[in-house]
C-alpha cells in the first residue's frame, strides 16, 4: 500500500482506528487490571488519563500523521530532527514489542473459539483448571500463536482499504452486540449487584497507591491506543480535509465505553457465580488474573439459553477483534521499514518472522508474558512523552492550527491543548515516575533494581535502556536508509 | 449498593458512556450537513 491509499469515508477511518483498539485490550486487559487495583478505586484516575493523556495523544497522533505522511521514526525526524529519529523508533518497538505478546493473546481467542465451536468449552466443569492447562501445556499456545499472527499476515496483504475496513464494518458492531447482550445477562443474574458494588466503590486508602494511578495511565493507553503510533500510522492515509478532534473524542470515549462494559460483565458474573468469593477470587494475581475473561466468560454463556452458540459468537467476534488490532500493529512497523525504502512484501514478511520468532517465549512462560506486559504497558507512558515532545518541538500551537483545526475539522480546539500537550503531558510523566521510583526503592530497596524480576524497576530500565541503546546506534542508519534519495 | 458506589457510577457511566453519545450525536450531525452541502454544491454545478 502506498501512501496516497486513502480511507473512503469517515465511518470506515472511526470503524478502523476503533478496530485498533477495540479488541482484547478491553475485553480481556481491562477487567483484569480494574480487579486486580481495587475496582471502583481504579476506574477514578482511569476516567481522568482518558481526558488528561489519552485524548490529547490521539489528537496529537493524528495531527503528527497528518502533516507528515510518515511512519513514526520517518515523523520524528522531521519533527524533532534526524538525531532524535531514535525516539520514533522507540514509540514503534514498544508498539512491536506489544504485538509479540499480543498474538500470544489472539492465539488464546483462537484457541477458546476452536474449543466453543466443537462445543466442548461449555462441557469444562473447572474453568480455571481448564485455563491452567492450557496456558501451561506449552505447545498449545505455541500453536495458536502461530495460527493469529499468520491470520493477521495474510490479511494485510490485501492491503487497508480492501481488508482492514471492510471486515471491521462487520466485526466491530458485531462484537459490540455480543459484549451488549452478555452484560445484559450478567447483570440480571441474581447476586451480581455486588459486582457492581465492588466495580464502582472507591476505596480512598488504594486510591493513594501509585500503582493504581501508573496502571490506569498505562491501561487507558492500552485501551484507546492512545501512545502506541499505530493512530499516526492510520493517520498518514487520512484525508487531507478529515476531522481530527471529533474523531479522536469518539476513539477514547468509544473505546472506554466497551471496555466499562467488558468489566460490568466480567465482575458481575464472579460475584454472582460464586457469592461469598467474588473479591478474593476477582483480586488473585498471576496465571488466573491474566485469564479472567478466559475463564469466566464460558461460565456466564452456560446462564443463559443457547449458550453454545453465544459462546461462539462471541469467541469468533473477539478473535477478529484481537486479528484486527494485531493487523494494525503489523502496519505499524511494516510502514516503518516502507519508509525505509524495503519492499511491502519484503518488510511484511521480516516483521512477520520476527513476530513469529519472538513472542514464542510468551506463549511458553507466563511469568515471561507477566514481564512483557509489564515493561511495554508502562513503555506505553515514555512513548506518550516522546509523542508530546515532538509537538513541542514543531510548536503546539502551529501544529494545532495547521492540522487539528484544519478546514475539515468539526470541532475548534483551543489554546487549552496547546496547555495540555506542553505542560500536563510531561507532568504527568515526571510525577509519576518520580512517586512510582521513590516508593518502589523506599518499599523494596534490596530488589526494585532486579531486572530479572517480572515487574520490576529494574526490569524496566534494563529493556527500556537496551532498547534506547540500539535504536541510537542504529539512528543514522535508520535515518540514511529514510530520507536519502 | 452503596451510596459512594452509586455515585461513583452514574458520574463515571455518565462521564464516558454519556460523552460517547454526545459525540456520535454530533459526528452523525456534522455528516449530514456535509453530504446535504456536497449534494447542493452538484445540484449547483
Amino acid at each position: 500500500m502506498n501512501s496516497t491509499e486513502h480511507f473512503t469515508s469517515r465511518w470506515g477511518l472511526i470503524l478502523s482506528v476503533i478496530g485498533i483498539a477495540v479488541g482484547t485490550g478491553n475485553i480481556w486487559r481491562f477487567p483484569r487490571i480494574a480487579a486486580a487495583n481495587g475496582g471502583g478505586s481504579f476506574l477514578i484516575p482511569w476516567v481522568l488519563f482518558l481526558f488528561l493523556w489519552s485524548i490529547p495523544l490521539i489528537i496529537a497522533e493524528f495531527a503528527i500523521g497528518k502533516q507528515t505522511r510518515l511512519g513514526t521514526v520517518g515523523a520524528f525526524a522531521t519533527l524533532l530532527g534526524k538525531k532524535r529519529a531514535w525516539m520514533g523508533g522507540f514509540v514503534g518497538l514498544v508498539a512491536t514489542a506489544i504485538m509479540f505478546y499480543y498474538a500470544v493473546v489472539a492465539g488464546w481467542c483462537l484457541r477458546y473459539f476452536s474449543t466453543a465451536l466443537t462445543g466442548q468449552l461449555l462441557e469444562v466443569t473447572d474453568h480455571t483448571a481448564h485455563w491452567n492447562d492450557f496456558i501451561s501445556s506449552g505447545w498449545l499456545p505455541v500453536l495458536f500463536h502461530v495460527l493469529a499472527i499468520t491470520m493477521g499476515a495474510a490479511i494485510i496483504r490485501k492491503g487497508v482499504v480492501h481488508g482492514i475496513e471492510k471486515a471491521n464494518r462487520i466485526i466491530i458492531p458485531a462484537l459490540l452486540c455480543l459484549i451488549v447482550v452478555s452484560a445484559v445477562r450478567a447483570i440480571t443474574l441474581p447476586g451480581a449487584l455486588a459486582g457492581l458494588e465492588y466495580l464502582f466503590t472507591p476505596d480512598l486508602e488504594t486510591i493513594m497507591d501509585y500503582r493504581v494511578w501508573l496502571q490506569a495511565l498505562t491501561q487507558n493507553a492500552w485501551d484507546t491506543g492512545a501512545g502506541w503510533g499505530l493512530i499516526l500510522t492510520y493517520a498518514v492515509y487520512m484525508k487531507k480535509r478529515e476531522d481530527i478532534p471529533l474523531n479522536a473524542m469518539l476513539i477514547g470515549l468509544g473505546n472506554n465505553s466497551v471496555s466499562l462494559l467488558a468489566a460490568i460483565t466480567i465482575f458481575c458474573t464472579v460475584f454472582a457465580l460464586v457469592p461469598g468469593q467474588g473479591e478474593e477470587l476477582i483480586r488473585s494475581a498471576g496465571p488466573a488474573n491474566t485469564g479472567l475473561t478466559f475463564i469466566w466468560i464460558p461460565q456466564l454463556f452456560k446462564q443463559m439459553p443457547g449458550g453454545w452458540l453465544f459462546a461462539i459468537f462471541f469467541f469468533l467476534a473477539l478473535t477478529l477483534a484481537a486479528v484486527s488490532s494485531l493487523i494494525s500493529m503489523l502496519e505499524l512497523t511494516t510502514r516503518v521499514l516502507m519508509d525505509m525504502r524495503m519492499s511491502r512484501d519484503r518488510a511484511l514478511s521480516l516483521v512477520f518472522a520476527a513476530a513469529l520468532l519472538l513472542g514464542i517465549p510468551s506463549a511458553i512462560s507466563i511469568e515471561f508474558f507477566i514481564n512483557q506486559d509489564w515493561v511495554w504497558g508502562m513503555g506505553l507512558m515514555v512513548s506518550g512523552a516522546f509523542i508530546a515532545m515532538a509537538v513541542i518541538s514543531f510548536g503546539a500551537d502551529r501544529l494545532r492550527q495547521d492540522q487539528i483545526n484544519s478546514s475539515g475539522s468539526d470541532l475548534v480546539i483551543g489554546r487549552w491543548y496547546n496547555w495540555l500537550i506542553t505542560y500536563a503531558i510531561p507532568a504527568q510523566v515526571i510525577i509519576l515516575v518520580t512517586w512510582w521510583f521513590w516508593q518502589v526503592i523506599k518499599g523494596n530497596p534490596q530488589h526494585w533494581w532486579n531486572p530479572l524480576q517480572a515487574e520490576s524497576v529494574g526490569t524496566c530500565i534494563f529493556q527500556w535502556s537496551v532498547a534506547i541503546a540500539l535504536l541510537l546506534a542504529l539512528n543514522r542508519f535508520v535515518v540514511r536508509r529514510t530520507f536519502d534519495k | 449498593m452503596s451510596t459512594a458506589a452509586l455515585i461513583t457510577m452514574i458520574l463515571i457511566l455518565g462521564v464516558v458512556w454519556g460523552g460517547f453519545v454526545l459525540a456520535l450525536r454530533l459526528a452523525l450531525r456534522k455528516e449530514k450537513s456535509k453530504s446535504h452541502k456536497a449534494l447542493a454544491d452538484k445540484e449547483l454545478k
